[in-house]
């Protein structure tokens, strides 16, 4: 197809084996740029280990991750993070002891002022090297996310939807070309989950492409445009949302045969 | 009481410096290493081997040169950021927590063992002497001045120190620190090098503990290896834990009471007859019962780690963002 939108990301033939258990096997799929991606699949079927291997968090045994025309396979997590792919994780990860404020104006990684002469030897007040436009950048996104008030508290001591607000608030300010979010809904109440999907409309709208991974699949539904369906560590279906309700393999790995138990020594 | 006071004080400063350095490594980077005496004595060492020049048999040395004193200083000091760049490039690779503490906590037997049997390198257990006034020459000063001299010497350091570190800790290298000291996987998901900064921050430690150790070896005017056991660590890491840990006035403030009130004030316990050593056994009792209550009822110290208080008061002005 000529009119297909090109590619934020290109995963091709990605495998890795932990022993004898196969996680993910020759696992391949595209998303587009610009749009939101979802990657579903049942419990097992290998879509957080896909995302491990993709920001490199973990080492693919075979395969291939075309990002923006670079290939990542081998690289560190911070070298991928630095080309402009964030990944979140399954449970909120903010830098606990350091203020809302804080954690958001850190995302953005920016080597020549966090060097360490820099830090010593550099003039001005407080976290001088930050300058006074990118704090300001980061309290009009705390204001969006409705995190203004709580910018002087220690991240820590936010309750779980907030700190997924926190989040989302620090991946606006990264800015990424691509974002992978692990299972976002994981303990949020719907009212929030409203708000993230705003959120991930938020960053179509500023040029970042989204991956999401997870269960919830009326969230699915409501923000994705394109699905990956993912099972026992392959891609075993990929298409819009509406289009899977009727696919015979999504069907039987969701809903999936009784396992049957071998009884030791029978 | 003159002389007593100047002397409380000197050393104050001096572990002030080494607690400082260890700040550093467990305060803000977050890797509990129970190397640090090593770059400590290391550091005390040096600066012997580097000043004192050559004493007649049977005593074994390396090097015994006679530098001016500030160039061995700077040469101990480099020497330790040699070393503990290389214990740290293995250590931090790839372990963290419990499995990072037992590691330097065998490299630093290591360097126990090796500086304690090894006869040429520091003399073996019955370690080095003789560093006798240094500087005193040259500035002139006599022998009864020289004790008001050391003491100004050292607060001065312990001052330079602890400036530099207060830039150090608000910049955003310092931030980054702090990052990875609170989730070393989100900082690596937001593009921080955890391995590179976490090395930096450590050989920048050792540094400051390896000055720590050039000061007090001119302080006592010598070393060996039972002024020094690997687990004078703890006692550091007590100060550091009382005070408030990544906080560095609290640091200050624990070494002043741990090392300071409490190592001095058991001096003046009165004597038990038939004990001579219980004030000085009683030490480390009453150091591992501050630490076991600070870690229950106090953990983040007397001074904790200080927020960033964002001085801007009023909401964002949508104009202010771009």
């Amino acid at each position: 197809m000529t009119t297909e939108t090109p590619a934020a990301l290109e995963v091709r033939g990605l495998s890795k084996h932990f022993g004898g258990v196969r996680a993910v096997e020759n696992c391949s799929f595209t998303a587009p740029e610009g749009k939101v991606t979802g990657l579903i699949g049942p419990n097992g079927a290998g879509k957080s280990t896909a995302i491990d291997l993709i920001s490199g968090f973990k080492l693919p045994d075979a395969g291939t991750v075309v990002f923006g025309g670079k290939a990542l396979e081998g690289l560190p997590p911070h070298r991928i993070s630095r080309l402009g792919l964030i990944r979140t994780f399954q449970t909120p990860r903010e830098w606990r002891g350091l203020t809302v404020l804080e954690n958001v104006v850190l995302a953005r990684w920016d080597e020549p002022r966090e060097t360490f002469w820099r830090g010593v030897l550099g003039l001005r007040q407080a976290h001088r090297e930050t300058t006074v436009g990118e704090l300001a950048e980061a309290r009009a996104i705390l204001e969006e996310f409705g995190l203004f008030a709580l910018r002087n508290e220690r991240a820590g001591n936010l309750s779980g939807g907030q700190k997924r607000l926190v989040e989302f608030a620090r991946i606006r300010m990264a800015q990424p070309q691509l974002v992978i979010l692990d299972e976002p809904m994981g303990g949020v109440n719907p009212v929030l989950g409203e708000r993230m999907a705003l959120a991930i409309e938020a960053f179509i709208a500023t040029g970042t492409s989204v991956i999401v991974v997870e269960h919830n699949l009326p969230f699915i539904e409501r923000v994705t445009d394109h699905v990956v369906v993912m099972s026992q560590g392959s891609v075993i279906a990929s298409g819009p949302f509406e289009s899977l309700r009727s696919n015979q393999a999504v069907i039987d790995a969701y809903l999936g045969e009784m396992p049957t138990y071998e009884q030791p020594g029978a | 009481m003159t002389q007593y006071l100047v002397s409380v004080l000197t050393e104050g400063a001096v572990f002030g410096i080494m607690a400082l350095g260890l700040n550093v490594i467990w305060g803000w980077s977050g890797d509990f290493d129970l190397a640090y005496y090593g770059y400590v004595a290391l550091g005390a060492y040096m600066t012997l081997v580097l000043t004192i020049g050559r004493q007649p048999p049977p005593t074994k040395y390396i090097l015994g040169l006679t530098l001016p004193y500030p160039v061995a200083i700077v040469l101990a000091v480099a020497s330790v950021m040699v070393l503990a760049f290389v214990i740290g490039l293995i250590a931090l690779r790839h372990l963290r927590g419990i499995y990072f503490s037992i590691v330097t906590l065998g490299a630093v037997y290591v360097l126990y063992t090796v500086a304690g049997q090894f006869v040429p390198l520091f003399n073996g257990y019955q370690g080095l002497s003789g560093l006798v006034n240094p500087m005193a020459d040259v500035l002139g000063i006599d022998f009864n001045s020289y004790q008001y001299f050391l003491l100004g010497f050292a607060i001065a350091i312990f001052l330079l120190v602890y400036l530099f570190l207060s830039r150090v800790s608000s910049s955003r290298f310092g931030l980054a620190l702090r990052s990875l000291r609170e989730d070393e996987r989100a900082a690596a998901a937001f593009g921080r090098d955890i391995y590179r900064l976490k090395l930096k921050a450590y050989v920048l430690g050792a540094a400051i503990g390896g000055l720590g150790g050039a000061l007090f070896a001119t302080y006592v005017t010598a070393f060996n290896t039972t002024a020094w056991t690997p687990l004078e660590t703890i006692v550091l890491y007590a100060a550091i834990l009382v005070g408030g840990r990544g906080n560095i006035r609290g640091v200050v403030l624990g070494v002043f009471i741990v090392i300071v009130l409490i190592e001095e004030s058991t001096r003046f316990l009165p004597e038990i007859p038939g004990h001579p050593n219980l004030a000085l056994d009683l030490r480390p009792v009453v150091i591992g019962l501050a630490l076991i209550l600070f870690l229950r009822y106090r953990p983040q110290g007397l001074l904790p780690e200080r927020r960033y208080v964002d001085p801007v008061q009023e909401k964002a002005k949508p104009e202010l963002a771009r």
